[in-house]
């Protein structure tokens, strides 16, 4: 049956040219924008400084110096991460679904908040608010030597800045969960507690097990923060830029990016292997009731609180931003001053506009890249399916410097030449961001019957129209979540690009990191607020096209009208911003 | 309708895959151009600055302001100018590199990434801060300095420290800040100096031994300690005092800049010509420019405290005088050609015993 419906595809992809051309174009640009420069680091790894084969820097890794250790560290430090950052995006996610709670649009920005900072601002403000001369330890609770550096602050902070990718994941899943299937279950007289625990917790897995992967992936290749709060906790993002750009030593930086790329390998594997052969189809295309809110009670009261202590936290961290921006010197000169604005609009209005001029290009390209790949691993059946996924995930788990040390490599000879141009820049950026996308793409589409697509195709339409008319809006809001993330991502992309940056382009990211290094918390605040200004009213923007998109639709396609889901309930981000 | 749609998706996928695949035919127009500029002496320059920000701009607004020639240029790291200049080496893409210390233009020329100039501007210029064949010659010169926090001095009674041996103090258990040997170029010049003041390597390394369990923490950034410890979180970091200047004219008035008096290292910040670059005759020019009085004179206006290698040249009224100090004999090339070795066996002996 299988066999035969993939013959089925097969012959349907040979009728359907464009769809053919897509996916041969897909797997192109992957091949030379991932699978080439891993090619060319792989190799470099493998050659010695006088260009000889060897495998020395994996001796010297694995035989326990502190490579090994920083390996170690970082795994630890992405389990735990990852485990509780899942937790608290699945909490909040939650509430949202299925609570009728106070303030839900406010917590919903504030849950994507971190999402639109470069990371170490949330390092710096740790250390403003829990360092030695912090406000909360110092001032607050007198503490005389609280060390925030280390495994404990960068739990922190790292939660912090990646919880928001598992929340987006998460968002979207639960969502699109039909409430039929738990009112069944109720209907039967299981308790709610029975209900979550068999029917909507089960129904959640694919959506943890790709939010946990993502975060576990982001921790790893983490640098900004362990920089900035890591101390003497040594991980493996960070031990690769001092092989690489202190020590020179290029050979074991590639080498520990390899293990890195090893290990991220196995975790996906697990989890492809766990959550692979479920089915969790639950958008049929038939009527649906909207779901019954939990209007009260002690559990949403519990939940209610959750939350707002944790958008408290959040808020916290934030606000000391825009505020540092306008003091002299915290903690040292209080006072009020422009003057880190007058700097910033004098000599870093350059670096402003390349980015978001930058950033505007590779929105739409990885967004829709991002579902393009999503519909094509979910719904297709091809020769090298298999490793387009694999491959289309991978690139989230290159550390930053490593691609972008690998893209110099790679790009620098005819006919690719691309260094020092405004391309290998958003290539650099839609790589980095297609991951979230293909995620939440895929968990989407696992939740849609294909019998609505199979429907469309049978009624004549091709694939591409099938692809664009029925699965985009289908899943409009990973689509949308896609396009927001890439966005974001984009414009406070840090160690990927610091190598990428020529003299033609410069980005405001590589500014802030010069003026944190100098000290300069100040105009680090400042470039930062304007940052998150520029996202924010970027967003709006992106979201009221959004709006007017999907109005349009509607009036065109009445069948979708049967779906309430698709209409009641808003996207997460356009209620956010 | 079926039609226009299909026209539209068209259009979008070409649209993407054109930008995604980094449309190679733009990368090639814009390659060609630049080679046309190549050929026009009047072109633009390109140049990695090893400076900071500010100071990097002024420069370059200078730059255009006394020669009329146009300039490109970004600001990175020393370490990061290295590796960048390294992996572009088949097809360089800058003509000039412009500060960072003088030990990783001793890597570059090791690797032959960089082309031999003698500018006749360096004539002026002590031969201590200059390569002998002209591979890079010195801009600037920073020593290294000790920077105390001022309520921590208060608070255990002691002075600001003015020997190595001040640092090794119980009181300053757990309170040193300094960088990673192996991340930062600030780090291995004390590393270096370290094993000179002590006068060799055997005394250097059992100074470094007692002084680790001092340190708080080794940061990536050479410049960082300054900053935590004007912020308060170490009693006392080590880093350039031309740095623990700019720290202080930020605001942070409760650092204390003490220069060790049994000896200080120094770092020489350089200058050089890129091989293969594109714009050789440009690139000397600027080179000769960044040698004269005009172009030493601009650090000053954007809070850059370090001494100048042209005599002539004015220096910075903040500046630590270097006839004032006690420096240690510092040799570029002998630093850059042990640095791989003596960082290991820091790592192993001092680091991760």
């Amino acid at each position: 049956m299988k066999g035969s419906k993939a013959v089925g595809e097969l012959k349907k992809l040979a009728r359907d040219p464009l769809l053919l051309t897509v996916i041969i174009l897909v797997i192109a640009s992957l091949f030379v924008f991932i699978v080439y420069p891993l090619f060319q680091i792989g190799k470099v790894s493998f050659v010695n400084q006088s260009g000889e084969f060897s495998i020395d820097a994996y001796i010297r890794i694995l035989s326990g110096s502190q490579l090994l250790t920083a390996l170690t560290n970082s795994l630890v430090l992405a389990l735990i991460v990852g485990t509780l950052s899942t937790i608290i995006a699945y909490t909040f996610a939650y509430t949202f679904a299925y609570m009728n709670v106070p303030f839900k649009k406010l917590f919903n920005g504030i849950a994507i908040l971190p999402v639109i900072s470069p990371p170490f601002v949330i390092s710096l403000s740790a250390i403003l608010l829990f360092g030695r001369q912090g406000f909360i330890t110092k001032n607050l609770l007198g503490l005389e030597n609280a060390n925030i550096y280390g495994l404990n602050g960068l739990i922190l902070v790292q939660t912090l800045s990646f919880f928001p990718i598992a929340f987006l994941v998460l968002a979207g899943l639960l969502r699109s969960i039909s409430p039929a299937l738990e009112e069944a279950s109720q209907n039967m007289g299981a308790s709610k507690l029975k209900t979550f625990m068999s029917v909507t917790l089960p129904l959640s897995i694919p959506g943890i097990a790709n939010a946990f992967l993502l975060v576990f992936i982001q921790s790893l290749a983490d640098f900004g923060n362990p920089m900035t709060i890591g101390g003497n906790y040594t991980t493996v993002a960070r031990e690769i830029y001092l092989q690489a750009v202190g020590s020179y030593d290029m050979q074991a930086g590639s080498s520990l990016a390899m293990l890195l790329l090893f290990v991220t390998i196995v975790v996906y594997v697990i989890q492809k292997f766990w959550v692979g052969n479920r089915s969790y189809v639950t958008v049929t295309g038939k009527p649906t009731g909207g779901r019954r809110m939990i209007e009260k009670g002690p559990l949403r009261n519990i939940m209610f609180v959750i939350c707002t202590l944790l958008s408290l936290t959040v808020i916290t961290f934030y606000a000391l931003v825009p505020i540092g921006s306008f003091i002299k010197l915290w903690g040292i000169n209080n006072s009020f001053t422009l003057d880190h604005y007058t700097y910033v609009f004098s000599l870093g209005q350059k670096a402003i506009v390349d980015t978001f001029t930058l950033s505007i290009i590779a929105t739409p390209i990885a967004g829709l890249l991002g579902m393009i790949i999503a519909f094509l691993i979910v719904r297709k059946s091809f020769i090298g399916k298999k490793t387009l996924e694999m491959v289309s995930m991978l690139s989230i788990a290159i550390p930053g410097t490593v691609l972008g040390i690998a893209y110099i490599l790679s790009f620098n000879k005819a006919p690719l030449a691309l260094t020092g141009t405004a391309s290998i820049i958003i290539a650099a950026f839609v790589v980095r961001a297609i991951p979230v996308g293909i995620r939440s793409g895929v968990t989407a589409l696992q939740q849609i019957d294909p019998s609505i697509e199979e429907a469309s195709t049978n009624l004549g339409a091709n694939q591409t129209k099938t692809f664009f008319g029925i699965v985009l809006p289908l899943i409009k809001p990973a689509f949308f979540s896609g396009l927001v993330n890439s966005f974001v991502k984009s414009m406070t992309a840090m160690s990927a690009v610091i190598f990428l940056i020529s003299a033609k382009y410069n980005l405001i990211t590589a500014s802030i990191l010069t003026q944190v290094e100098s000290g300069r918390i100040g105009v680090a605040s400042a470039y930062c607020t304007i940052l998150i200004v520029i996202m924010i009213v970027a967003l709006l923007f992106l979201n009221l096209l959004l709006s007017l998109f999907g109005g349009n639709y509607e009036k065109k396609q009445p069948k979708l009208k049967k779906h309430p889901k698709l209409e009641k309930q808003p996207t997460p981000q356009s209620v956010s911003m | 309708m079926k039609k226009w749609l299909n026209i539209g998706i068209i259009f979008v996928l070409v649209l993407s895959i054109l930008a995604a695949c980094g449309s190679e035919s733009t990368g090639g127009s814009k390659e060609e151009g630049s080679k046309k500029e190549g050929n026009d002496p009047q072109g633009k320059l390109t140049v990695y600055v090893g400076f900071q920000e500010d100071h990097a701009l002024e420069a370059m607004k200078q730059f255009t302001e006394d020669t009329g020639i146009e300039v490109d240029m970004i600001r990175m790291s020393g370490g990061e100018i290295l590796a960048k200049i390294r992996a572009e080496k088949d097809n360089p893409q800058a003509d000039v590199w412009y500060g960072g210390p003088a030990d990783t233009f001793v890597a570059a020329v090791d690797e032959e990434l960089l082309e031999a100039y003698k500018s006749p501007e360096a004539d002026v210029i002590d031969d201590k801060f200059k390569d002998a064949d002209g591979y890079w010659t010195g801009v600037y010169v920073g020593a290294l300095g000790f920077a105390t926090n001022k309520e921590f001095l208060e608070k255990n009674g002691l002075e600001a420290p003015t020997k190595w041996e001040d640092l090794l103090d119980p009181a300053y258990k757990g309170e040193i800040i300094m960088a990673h040997p192996g991340s930062s170029g600030t780090a291995y010049t004390i590393l270096y100096t370290v094993l000179k003041v002590f006068g060799g390597e055997d005394k250097g390394f059992e100074y470094l031994e007692k002084l680790h369990p001092q340190v708080q923490q080794y940061t990536t950034s050479g410049s960082a300690p300054g900053r935590m410890v004007g912020m308060g979180e170490a009693g006392a970091g080590l880093l350039f005092a031309h740095d623990i200047i700019k720290y202080q004219e930020e605001g942070f008035d409760n650092i204390v800049l003490t220069i060790p008096e049994d000896g200080t290292g120094y770092e020489t910040g350089a200058v050089g010509i890129i091989k293969g670059s594109k714009q050789a005759e440009l690139a000397k020019k600027f080179v000769d420019w960044s040698l004269g009085t005009s172009a030493q004179e601009v650090g000053q206006r954007t809070g850059s405290y370090q001494n100048l290698t042209n005599p002539d040249a004015k220096e910075p009224e903040k500046a630590i005088r270097l006839d004032d100090i006690n420096t240690i004999d510092y040799n570029p090339k002998e630093a850059g050609a042990e640095r791989t070795r003596l960082i290991d066996k820091w790592d192993k002996e001092v680091n991760n015993k």
